[in-house]
């Protein structure tokens, strides 16, 4: 467990400071230095316009690894937040709001992220609510059915007797004890909006010239696989190695709550 | 143990069978042709020239001919027609070559070439705005087109691929028509054409290939490996940093300048792109030799104007400012453009300098010259942020733009109006920098009045050099197109008007 979050930590500290860990500056071009291969003055080689790879990947990790656990933070906590009003609530809002989370869910939601990427233009920040838009409905779904199972906990009733409001017995009772279970499931998903960020990058419809986002550098690099592999591998292993160890991450913390909360 | 012995035995036998059907259909000589250029995204799908742009694939896959024909200098050259006589400015008489057949055998007549270009201007989007047919009038080998106003390049347009003469009475079947060509469509369908050779071609040289197969490969990578393992003869549109890994003796590779070109145009509905002096001083930071030696891997050619080298009015005969980084940063400072804070970035009245470069992705080069822009720019404080989408229509339609970058072939038809016509006059559908110039409006006056290629090409020169001066558009590289090809292929060679293709010459040996 430990190790993960060491292995987490540091990915987060290199995006946190990430401008103070570049060697090159990842921006400026250099076409006369452009795609050497991987030497002992630019480690990870230089692409096509010349820029130092590593810089970019390092560059990259903040774009990537921000945008994905911000984007985590809003989906999770709004889509909770809906969820929770919705079990605790009832009635015509929790139909209403759940009807709209399975039209959500009926679409498969990378093809749902593709379109309204698409629609929205090119951009991190319109790849980013594009896959908001559909992403809520998990976290929606999960907090309203823990919420109704609380809802017949003693201390439920308890809280109400004791006179709490609404919003109290919300934030004080309800969202603590369904954080755990929301928590795992942010844990698992960061690996997945990771790879789909990366994905509508790829695609073109996420991050724009000359932001150095890795699935982005990777579709940049896709014509030159079989003449200057290292710019797609150097992207690529860097998902790779970040996907892995949040997954890993989130089957232990699975694992470790999940016997808590037996 | 029995049945599985059993199964080996049978999927043996089945994989026998299939490899003797596979070598009784290789007696046939098979010309295999992967191209990025064929597809539903370039409007150029079936082979029926009266549909959208369908008859650039009739032309380039040899299906069907034209009246006239290009040269490799875009001169015209007669083809179906033998030769024209223009009667007056509204009147050109041409004789159909006596010997020309369709594929069904039927003679070329004046009588059915009237036909086909009836039903051209009928069915077509583009032709009757080019053409302007008042009427035609057909006379044993002979027809006569009259034009309800001067059109200098009517002879040009009827060259374009709209203008490949079809047997109209035969219809389209299948997406196949009956044309000249030396091959003739069997099966045509979204992504693949499949072509057999014309056993009643009226050319002297005669078709060398029994089968043709057209394959649209839209992705390079896709398009590199199916050539890489053999599958394909010859390709088209390979990605520019994959073309080394076909420089040994195992290709050959047809390389020609086109007259394709990577345009910037500037949107003048801009407040700081109104002033001259920011506008040259842009043109000016483009480094447009590195961007087509590093970029381009050197398949393109630094552009001056808006043609190549290879046409009269192209190349040299204008001239564009140099690039020149100190001399666009006076520009800029000459103009009150400085860096007062010290951010890098010039400003002015407390704002920077920042401008939006509108590109789409479908063409490779283009994302490519947007970052190249971005990086040349900041050198001279100019912030460019790119939006590199293929849905900038959208982006066109609401004006959200500064700086519009697409690619262009800018002389189709050998003739130098339709690029004027199209994307510089005041007004012009393409004009995408709503640029607005009287000298122009009034020398494309003349230019539509005027006959003969010397003094067109003399108007043409004086306008491409106008849209210089007053630095309307930014024109980066002019792009020289490939064909990669096995080493027993000859007769394949690129052409610089981007048409001809599969031609009789072709041959496998």
């Amino acid at each position: 467990m430990k190790k993960y979050f060491a292995a987490a930590g540091l990915l987060i500290f290199i995006a946190v400071f990430a401008d103070f860990l570049t060697p090159f500056d990842p921006y400026v071009q250099d076409l006369e230095g452009a795609l050497t291969p991987p030497n002992s003055i630019n480690l990870l080689g230089t692409d096509r316009y010349g820029r130092d790879v590593l810089s970019r990947v390092i560059i990259g990790s903040q774009t990537t690894l921000c945008a994905a656990l911000a984007l985590l933070a809003v989906i999770a906590s709004v889509g909770s937040l809906i969820g929770a009003i919705c079990g605790y609530k009832g009635g015509r809002l929790d139909t209403f709001l759940m009807r709209m989370s399975d039209i959500f869910l009926a679409f498969p939601q990378m093809v749902f992220a593709i379109a309204a990427a698409g629609a929205l233009g090119g951009g991190l920040l319109n790849a980013a609510a594009a896959l908001a838009i559909i992403g809520w409905t998990k976290y929606a779904r999960i907090s309203r059915g823990l919420v109704l199972s609380i809802r017949s906990m003693p201390y439920f009733d308890a809280a109400r007797m004791a006179g709490s409001s609404s919003i109290e017995i919300l934030f004080a009772h309800v969202l603590p004890n369904i954080a755990g279970t929301i928590l795992v499931t942010a844990a698992l998903d960061i690996g997945t909006i990771i790879m789909e960020l990366a994905g509508l990058s790829f695609l073109g419809l996420g991050a724009m010239p000359p932001t150095a986002e890795w699935g982005a550098m990777m579709n940049n690099g896709r014509s030159m696989l079989q003449t200057a592999p290292w710019v797609i591998l150097a992207p690529g292993t860097a998902i790779f190695i970040t996907v892995a160890t949040f997954n890993l991450l989130g089957d232990k913390l699975r694992d470790f709550l999940g016997g808590d909360r037996q | 143990m029995k049945k599985f012995l059993a199964t080996i035995c049978a999927a043996g036998l089945l994989f026998t069978g299939c490899g003797g059907e596979k070598t009784s259909s290789t007696n046939d000589k098979t010309f295999t042709y992967g191209t990025v250029a064929y597809g539903v995204a370039m409007e150029n799908v079936g082979t029926n020239p009266h549909e959208s742009y369908s008859g650039w694939s009739t032309l380039r896959y040899g299906i069907g001919e034209t009246l006239f024909k290009f040269n490799e200098h875009m001169e015209l050259e007669a083809w179906l027609a033998e030769s024209f006589e223009q009667v007056d400015d509204f009147t050109v008489k041409i004789k159909i070559n006596d010997a020309a057949k369709f594929s069904n055998g039927k003679k070329v007549d004046g009588a059915a070439v009237k036909k086909c270009l009836e039903a051209l201007i009928a069915n077509h989007d583009r032709a009757p705005r080019d053409l302007k047919i008042s009427s035609i009038e057909a006379d044993g080998q002979f027809v006569t087109i009259k034009s309800a106003e001067k059109v200098p390049a009517l002879l040009n347009y009827l060259s374009d691929p709209y203008g490949c003469i079809i047997d109209v009475e035969a219809g389209v079947n299948d997406n196949i028509v009956v044309g000249t060509g030396a091959y003739k469509a069997v099966k045509v369908t979204d992504t693949q054409i499949d072509l057999v050779a014309n056993e009643n071609y009226w050319g002297a040289v005669k078709p060398k290939m029994d089968k043709v197969i057209v394959k649209s490969i839209t992705d390079g990578d896709t398009l590199t490996m199916a050539m890489q393992n053999g599958e394909l003869d010859a390709v088209q549109g390979l990605p520019y940093s994959s073309l080394q890994l076909f420089s040994g003796d195992n290709y050959k590779i047809s390389q020609v300048e086109t007259s394709r070109v990577y345009q910037a145009a500037f949107n003048f509905k801009t407040p700081a792109l109104q002033d001259l002096n920011v506008r040259r001083a842009i043109s000016m930071a483009i480094d447009k030799e590195n961007f087509c030696k590093v970029l381009l891997n050197g398949n393109g050619t630094p552009a001056i104007g808006a043609f190549p080298a290879n046409l009269t009015f192209g190349g040299d005969k204008v001239h564009a400012l140099p690039y020149d980084l100190d001399g666009a940063k006076k520009l800029l400072s000459d103009s009150g453009w400085n860096d007062s804070d010290g951010d890098g970035y010039v400003d002015k009245d407390g704002k920077n300098l920042e401008l939006r470069w509108l590109t789409y992705t479908s063409r490779q080069e283009l994302p490519l010259l947007a970052e190249a822009a971005q990086a040349n720019l900041k050198k001279i404080g100019v912030k460019l942020n790119v939006n590199a989408t293929d849905n900038y229509k959208t982006f066109l339609k609401s004006g959200d733009y500064d700086i519009f970058s697409k690619a262009i072939v800018t002389a189709p038809t050998g003739d130098p109006e339709y690029y004027f016509t199209s994307h510089i006059v005041p007004g012009a559908v393409d004009n995408a920098g709503f640029y607005d110039s009287e000298q122009i409006a009034t020398l494309e006056d003349e230019l539509h009045n005027t006959f003969g290629a010397a003094n067109r090409s003399e108007l043409a020169i004086k306008m491409s050099q106008q849209v210089l001066d007053d630095c309307a558009l930014i024109y980066a590289s002019h792009l020289r197109m490939s064909f990669v090809m096995k080493p027993n292929v000859e007769g394949f060679t690129a052409h610089p008007s981007d048409y001809y293709e599969i031609r009789p010459e072709l041959d496998k040996k």
